[in-house]
């Protein structure tokens, strides 16, 4: 294992030395135009927060709080149950005489 | 001093940017022109540069007003300019529209040389530069963007993981798992290079 190792840092070292022997990139200032021809097309920054800046800033803040809404509204409907139709018709089996529809509404 | 009255400071060319003045920009693209340019070539083909340092200072100017004055403006930029690196490559991978050859018989026999050779000659003094940039670029064009990526900046350019994380904008956890399984991916196509 420890040749392996070492025949690898042999290895990486040749390969960091090629990593960096990249030749250097020159610009032209015709580049530079380019660029700045670019930006002033975009126009003037936009100083005051974006929508996306806000709903990074806000939406996403609020984010554990809606999680937890949500398992605690689980929990809730877990513990009532999900059928409130099964539940009506059963009070109807249960109490024929005493219920009628027209009491329900 | 003559020359700090006369140079404003950077802080200064983003509030002036931010306040309206597009061409104030010039300033800071003249000023790190060459800082981005050095680091997006070490991340990107030589033909390709050009465009995507420009890409980095448009990315710049739009994120501008987002730039929070606590650190220096040239790590923030060195910051946009790796994420545009890994833009590049992400997009690039998906299209496949860089080719990449083969390795040929020449750089199986260099790699066999070297992992046998184990003196601590530099690879100047071997003179095969040429292969090993090439091996290089095969082995890399293998990974994943993201592999990529992580090797390039902790295993070849020697950044410690939190250097790398904040760079890339990722957890450092996720750059710590990332950096051991793509110096794994890494060995494994070097290792099989030799045995095909």
């Amino acid at each position: 294992m420890k040749p392996l190792q070492r025949k690898y840092e042999a290895l990486k070292k040749i390969l960091r030395e090629a990593y960096f022997e990249k030749e250097h990139a020159e610009v032209s200032e015709q580049w530079q135009l380019n660029v700045m021809r670019r930006i002033r097309n975009l126009g003037p920054v936009q100083s005051g927060p974006s929508f996306f800046m806000l709903f990074e800033q806000f939406v996403w803040r609020l984010t554990p709080v809606t999680c937890l809404l949500i398992i605690v509204g689980a929990i809730i409907f877990l513990k009532l149950g999900f059928f409130p139709d099964y539940d009506v018709l059963t009070l109807f089996i249960n109490n024929t005489e005493e219920l009628s529809l027209a009491q329900l509404f | 001093m003559r020359n700090q009255l006369t140079r404003p400071s950077d802080a200064e060319i983003i509030r002036r940017v931010i306040d309206g003045d597009v061409n104030s920009f010039e300033h800071l693209l003249k000023r790190y022109q060459d800082y981005v340019l050095r680091i997006v070539t070490k991340h990107i083909p030589y033909n390709e540069v050009e465009e995507v340092a420009q890409e980095v200072f448009v990315r710049a100017y739009q994120a501008l007003p987002g730039f929070k004055q606590e650190g220096s403006f040239k790590q923030w930029l060195s910051a946009i300019a790796v994420r545009t690196c890994y833009d590049f490559w992400r997009k690039h991978y998906r299209s496949r529209e860089l080719p990449m050859g083969d390795l040929s018989e020449r750089h199986r026999d260099w790699l066999e040389k070297t992992l046998s050779n184990q003196s601590d000659k530099s690879f100047h003094e071997k003179g095969r530069e040429k292969e090993a940039k090439e091996l290089l670029d095969w082995a890399l064009s293998k990974l994943s963007a993201r592999d990529r990526m992580v090797i390039e900046l902790v295993y070849l350019e020697g950044l410690s993981v939190k250097e790398a994380a904040a760079l890339l904008g990722w957890s450092v956890s996720n750059v710590k798992v990332r950096s051991f399984r793509s110096r794994k991916k890494l060995e494994t196509l070097l290792t099989g290079v030799i045995s095909a």
